[in-house]
């Protein structure tokens, strides 16, 4: 009787498990996020999840073109056009589109684009790293004749302000200051105000305004001019985004591809394990797995099964995985005895053992695509050889226990530190330090939390590490990992002299090509000399993506897909959409 | 006492265990004089991930590699050796510890251990001092050296009055505290907090485990001591004139430590599971540290990688059964 | 009796206040913050900054961090100068943890560094997501540990022998690997794919449809959690029950009649069941903080992996709060514990 009881049970759960729902034409896109975006706040971006939320919600006056993995006007009209004054100024001219408009009808106008950049620089709200990142804008001339007309005054001459001038999202004045109070103080003036002395009032009750809108947990509050609004948030479950019915982008056309928004309706789903998620999507129950690891990559690809359902890609990304030294330290200042450790590390292996073979390996940091790429220069190798007569260049002895010293100093021994949670970076630790215990060095293994990496990085506890440097493909600018002003911040090998940052400023400034190329190859050959870090190879974005859908497209840049432009096949495209 | 342990065709099981036991504990002492093909902790980058045999890298991978690369036969070798220098000493040290702590605040409770007035003088003269609290500490000190002379010397009134007014020392809420307060604190916490000191060396490791498993150990003891303390032979030995100490040491402590045989082997493999767990959410050892634990913890990156999770899965089974066989053999024949 | 069941409680409540101070102070001891992660990489060539990013700068920007969250008040009521002359300095109560203190009264957990939103929300949502898993887990784990211990005690025999190993090996895995192969047993199109390992809720579905989704989602979880905790409170049971039954009154309660069974249940049982009650009140807290294991790789918003999340992110109020909830449990447990100890067995008396 009672394995009735039991038999039944399980057929009942056996029933309940429908695990294979065929796609309609107006089904929902599934995605798989490995975290909770924490909060929709478009001032405080902490994570990727967050930022992939915030470009469905809100537009930027430019917006990164997956398909040609170039910037592209979004809700300006065009590309800025520079004016450089002087020799640290730059204006740019801005033109928003005519049929952009906010849910409310009202037109996207420029005053909204200086209230957002005003808003960045109230205190009290979450908008410290929106500050830091678009400081640079000193100020926003609006053209009296034409309300969407305007110039940004921007504080530095780098080329990459052209699209970085434009990449926040815009906020609506009418729903936050409806008063239109903060007009009356300008940008600059908000940027100088004191930590000390208290906000105004005016900025205050703003302020007040904006947390009682409480837009981290329910963004429609902060009505924005995207395409998605928030239909629902179960907290590190999932997230559910619907298409806007009457939506301003449908009347432009053609369809510019950073205005596609195809899908009705996208559901997020939060699934921390890579593994576990690997299996929703065999079970169906994901469409798009993007950034999907190695290993789990290989198996999806071996079973016949999953061929048949799912297309997979494999695309070079801008993250280089890099092992820097720590240049001020007395044992790391010799660059030969930089160059000497760099040998002992094994780039193609390394790549092979990691990713597959996938990936490429580079000269330095710029990706070997990269047209001022500097082909020249040899690829790094392990040659443990070099790596013993390098050291005798730079004055260490080897001694009868092994053991390598300076005359009257100790014995080389170094530390490396890396995040304690990532596979690659323990691969690329265990093999250095296995290399060098050939060689009688001794490396001591430091895996830590976040947190104590960061720290002991910025403040120079730390011999060498490993880690993912990200970089995008749009600009040139090493500044924030190489000048001097950035050590103790950005510059974690603590490197550079007066030269280095002549030629960084150099670089970042340079709009002629010929001499821009010059500069970056002599670049290239600096750091290959001086070695203050070293690049191994750029990794792999891998996607996984059900077979049924159409419009996939596979980029290199975070987050390796473009989810407004996926569609199932069958589906009528919203009013004015291809 | 006599241990009267079965001849090898009665119980063949038990020598099996015994062997087990001592194969590794050989294999753990010799390990760094083992002829092993490949050394623990290096990756061999061209068969990462590799399925158990010899046709694909010479010398063979006989069990296998892990999805970083490592020789999962040394990696167990190395374990075994982390295990008999590790994880071993401190659940004996837990346990140890564990058991004198719960026995004694079971025995004692908070009304039974009496110390004298000076001692509490004494250590607020040194809990001042150490505190750098502004003021003299030498007062307090002072104080509690004359009233040791003073019992010394045996001046008959501070010494009566000495005997009559002790202090109660509440040893069982401070075992109890002491013991809430590190099973409270979840784990997890314990191991961030942790995670953010400085690395470990083997002996703070050591007493750090140590640290977390003995409020299990003393939980069970002084429980089963509340249940000792009451039956009628202990009452029979205080009666018969023997001082406390005896009775409880003699006495009381052997019968409230039953439990721990069967808990023994059950607190190892918690200590073992804790390591991997600690690998699971990324903090511990660095991946030069081989173990049987953070071996079992690679298994996340390749679920598919059975090779890495039957080797040291299948030796952690083996060595737990024989720790409890041995146990409860020991227990059978006392 | 009363009277210090309730002493109990209040040392309790003050050791979980205490318990929860230590964290309190101790997370904002600990280096590195919330500050941190709130700005971002500095070294990130993907993040715009139109230059470089001076220390300056960025201690300003973290400075701005730091009072937003008010971590740039004095801790505590005192604080001690390291070096020397030593000193003590006093603050007054415009510190860390007089304001926590006070909310804590008043009933206000704080909150959250990362969204704002007040902790007891985050908390309750997550509480109430895992309660009911670790709740149905233990209890159905409580159950099958009894009816295994007595079926286990009586002897050795092949089929028990077996299940004893079972045991035993499910002891020593970890619990990550039973969950995960049970996922990849059961929740795998490969093998057998009975049971859904995740996914969301058929929409518009009827509640019997939606009550038989929820049953198939919580099958894996509950069984990973069931299959770890068993072994652990069926095993000292085992060995107990078989202690009991070499005693003297066992023998003389089969010498009266009653059969193997009943001697088991009705005698040796009860006298066993101490010990087993000391484990199972260590439970306690894991229903309420959850498992991280089994939430992570379930994808399940419980309290566990809230409270892993937040000790990753440095985001203090919600660890204070799930410490201070956590051991609040831990110590409920324990004073159940030796409530249980004294109505099972008359001769104890609660310790003074």
């Amino acid at each position: 009787m009672r394995y009735f009881w039991l038999g039944g049970l399980l057929v009942l759960l056996a029933s309940a498990c429908s695990t294979t729902p065929v796609p309609q034409a107006f089904a929902p896109v599934r995605l798989r996020w490995a975290r909770d975006p924490e909060t929709l706040d478009p001032l405080a971006l902490p994570n990727p999840s967050a930022v992939d939320a915030n470009n469905l919600l809100h537009l930027s006056l430019l917006q990164i073109d997956y398909q040609r993995t170039t910037y592209a006007p979004a809700l300006a009209q065009a590309l800025p056009r520079a004016h450089w004054l002087g020799d640290s100024l730059a204006l740019l001219d801005y033109e928003l589109r005519e049929a952009a408009a906010w849910d409310s009808g009202q037109p996207v106008l420029a005053t909204d684009v200086d209230f957002t950049l005003k808003l960045m620089q109230c205190p009290g709200l979450p908008n410290e790293n929106s500050r830091a990142q678009f400081g640079f804008i000193r100020e926003v001339r609006i053209d009296p004749a034409n309300p969407r007309r305007f110039s940004l005054l921007c504080r530095s001459q780098g080329q990459e302000i052209l699209t970085t001038s434009g990449d926040f999202s815009v906020l609506p004045e009418a729903s936050l200051d409806p008063e239109r109070t903060l007009r009356s103080f300008s940008l600059a003036a908000l940027q100088d105000w004191p930590a000390a002395r208290p906000p105004a009032p005016a900025v205050a009750a703003l302020v007040q305004r904006y947390q009682q809108a409480n837009a981290a947990r329910h963004p429609n509050n902060i009505p924005g001019c995207g395409a998605y609004c928030l239909d629902d948030w179960e907290t590190n479950r999932q997230l559910r985004f619907r298409r806007k019915k009457d939506w301003w982008g449908d009347k432009i056309q053609p369809t510019p591809f950073v205005l596609q928004a195809r899908p009705r309706e996208l559901v997020y789903a939060i699934l921390p394990d890579d593994a576990a998620a690997a299996l929703a999507l065999r079970r169906h129950e994901l469409d798009v797995y993007p950034q999907v690891p190695a290993r789990i990559f290989q198996q999806l690809q071996a079973s016949p099964a999953a061929r048949q359902d799912f297309v997979f890609y494999t695309t070079p990304s801008y993250d280089v995985l890099t092992v820097g030294f720590n240049t001020q330290r007395p044992t790391l200042r010799d660059k030969r005895t930089r160059q000497a450790i760099s040998y002992l590390l094994d780039p193609a292996g390394l790549m092979t053992a990691t990713q597959l073979g996938q990936g490429r390996r580079t000269v330095g940091l710029l990706r070997p695509d990269n047209p001022f790429y500097n082909d020249s220069l040899p690829l790094p190798i392990y040659a443990p050889a070099r790596t013993t007569a390098l050291l005798r260049q730079a004055g260490w002895q080897r001694g009868a226990d092994g053991q390598w010293r300076q005359p009257g100093g100790a014995p080389l021994a170094l530390t490396m530190r890396y995040r304690a949670a990532e596979t690659n970076f323990a691969t690329v630790a265990l093999q250095l330090r296995a290399a060098a215990a050939q060689l009688g060095i001794a490396i001591t293994l430091l895996p830590s939390e976040n947190s104590v990496v960061t720290t002991s990085l910025e403040t120079g506890d730390f011999d060498l590490y490993v880690r993912l440097v990200k970089g995008n493909p749009f600009g040139v600018n090493f500044m924030p990992i190489l000048h001097t002003d950035a050590i103790g911040t950005g510059n974690l090998p603590r490197f550079g002299n007066a030269d280095s940052d002549r030629l960084l400023a150099a670089i970042s400034t340079e709009g002629n090509l010929a001499r821009k190329r010059q500069l970056l190859r002599r670049f290239q050959v600096l750091m290959r000399e001086e070695m203050p870090l070293l690049p191994l190879f750029f990794m792999p974005y891998r996607l996984a993506a059900s077979r049924r859908l159409q419009h996939i497209v596979a980029a290199g840049i975070k987050p390796g897909y473009a989810a407004m432009a996926l569609s199932w096949p069958a589906s009528p495209a919203p009013a004015g959409q291809p | 006492m006599k241990l009267a342990w079965p001849s090898f065709r009665a119980q063949p099981a038990f020598w099996l265990a015994l062997g087990w036991l001592l194969l590794l504990a050989t294999v753990a002492l010799v390990a760094p004089w083992l002829p092993l093909p490949y050394p623990a902790a290096t990756p061999d980058l061209l068969h990462v991930s590799e399925p158990p045999g010899w046709r694909t890298a010479s010398p063979a991978h006989y069990l296998g590699t892990d999805p970083l690369g490592r020789d999962v036969l040394a990696g167990l070798v190395a374990g075994a050796r982390r295990l008999l220098l590790l994880s071993l000493p401190a659940v004996l040290l837990a346990t140890g510890a564990g058991a004198l702590a719960g026995a004694a605040a079971g025995y004692w409770g908070n009304q039974h251990l009496r110390l004298p007035v000076a001692a509490a003088t004494g250590a607020l003269g040194i809990a001042w001092w150490a505190l750098a609290l502004p003021g003299e500490p030498m007062p307090s000190i002072l104080l509690s050296i004359t009233l040791v002379l003073a019992f010394l010397a045996r001046w008959p009134q501070p010494a009566a009055w000495l005997q009559q007014h002790s202090l109660a020392f509440p040893l069982d809420a401070l075992v109890l505290g002491l013991a809430t307060l590190l099973g409270a604190v979840p784990r997890l916490v314990l191991l961030v907090a942790l995670a953010t000191g400085p690395a470990l060396t083997h002996l703070q490791l050591l007493t750090l485990l140590a640290l977390l498993a003995w409020p299990g150990t003393a939980r069970l003891v002084r429980g089963q001591m509340l249940q000792v303390r009451v039956q009628p032979f202990i009452a029979a030995a205080q009666a018969s004139g023997l001082p406390p100490a005896r009775v409880w040491w003699r006495h009381a402590l052997p019968h409230a430590s039953r439990p721990l045989l069967a808990y023994a082997p059950l607190s190892l493999a918690g200590l073992i599971a804790l390591e991997s767990a600690l690998a699971f959410i990324g903090i511990g050892q660095g991946p030069d540290v081989v173990s049987w634990g953070s071996l079992l913890a690679t298994v996340r990156q390749d679920p598919a990688a059975w090779w890495v999770a039957v080797g040291p899965g299948l030796a952690l089974l083996c060595t737990l059964l024989a720790l409890q066989k041995i146990a409860k053999t020991t227990e059978k024949s006392r | 009796m009363v009277r210090w069941l309730l002493a109990r409680l209040g040392r309790a409540a003050v050791a979980a206040w205490l318990i929860a101070s230590l964290v309190f102070i101790g997370s904002r001891l600990v280096g590195g913050g919330p500050e941190q992660l709130a700005l971002g990489d500095a070294a990130d060539l993907s993040s715009p900054t139109g230059g470089a990013l001076t220390l300056a700068r960025q201690q300003a920007a973290q400075q701005a961090v730091r009072h937003r969250l008010g971590l740039d008040l004095p801790l505590f009521y005192f604080s001690r100068m390291a070096h020397p002359p030593v000193q003590w300095q006093w603050h007054g109560p415009a510190n860390q943890y007089h304001r926590w203190a006070v909310g804590l009264l008043h009933g206000n957990l704080g909150y959250s560094y990362r969204d704002g939103q007040p902790v007891s929300t985050l908390l309750g949502r997550a509480v109430a997501y895992s309660l009911p898993l670790t709740g149905s887990a233990a209890v159905l784990a409580v159950g099958l540990a009894l009816g295994l211990g007595l079926y286990l005690a009586p002897g050795p025999g092949g089929l028990r022998r077996l299940l004893l190993g079972l045991l035993a090996a499910w002891q020593v895995t970890p619990l990550f690997l039973l969950a995960l192969g049970l996922l990849l047993l059961f929740a795998n199109p490969d093998f057998l794919n009975v049971l859904p390992g995740s996914g969301q809720a058929p929409e518009e579905a009827s509640s019997f449809e939606l009550a038989s989704y929820w049953l198939a989602r919580s099958a894996l979880p509950l069984l990973s959690l069931v299959l770890a905790v068993l072994p652990e409170l069926t095993l000292p049971l085992v060995a107990l029950l078989r202690h009991e039954l070499s005693a003297g009154y066992a023998t003389t309660a089969r010498a009266k009649g009653l059969t193997a069974a009943q001697v088991l249940r009705r005698h040796a049982l009860p006298n066993a069941l101490l010990p087993l009650v000391t484990t199972l009140t260590d439970l306690l807290p894991s229903l309420v903080a959850g498992t991280v294991v089994v939430e992570v790789l379930f994808g399940l918003p419980g309290s566990g992996r809230l409270l892993a999340e937040a000790a990753a992110a440095h985001d203090y109020p919600v660890v204070v709060a799930a410490v201070l909830l956590s051991a609040a449990a831990r110590l409920l447990g324990l004073v159940l514990a030796d409530v249980l100890y004294f109505l099972a067995d008359p001769r104890l008396r609660p310790p003074a």
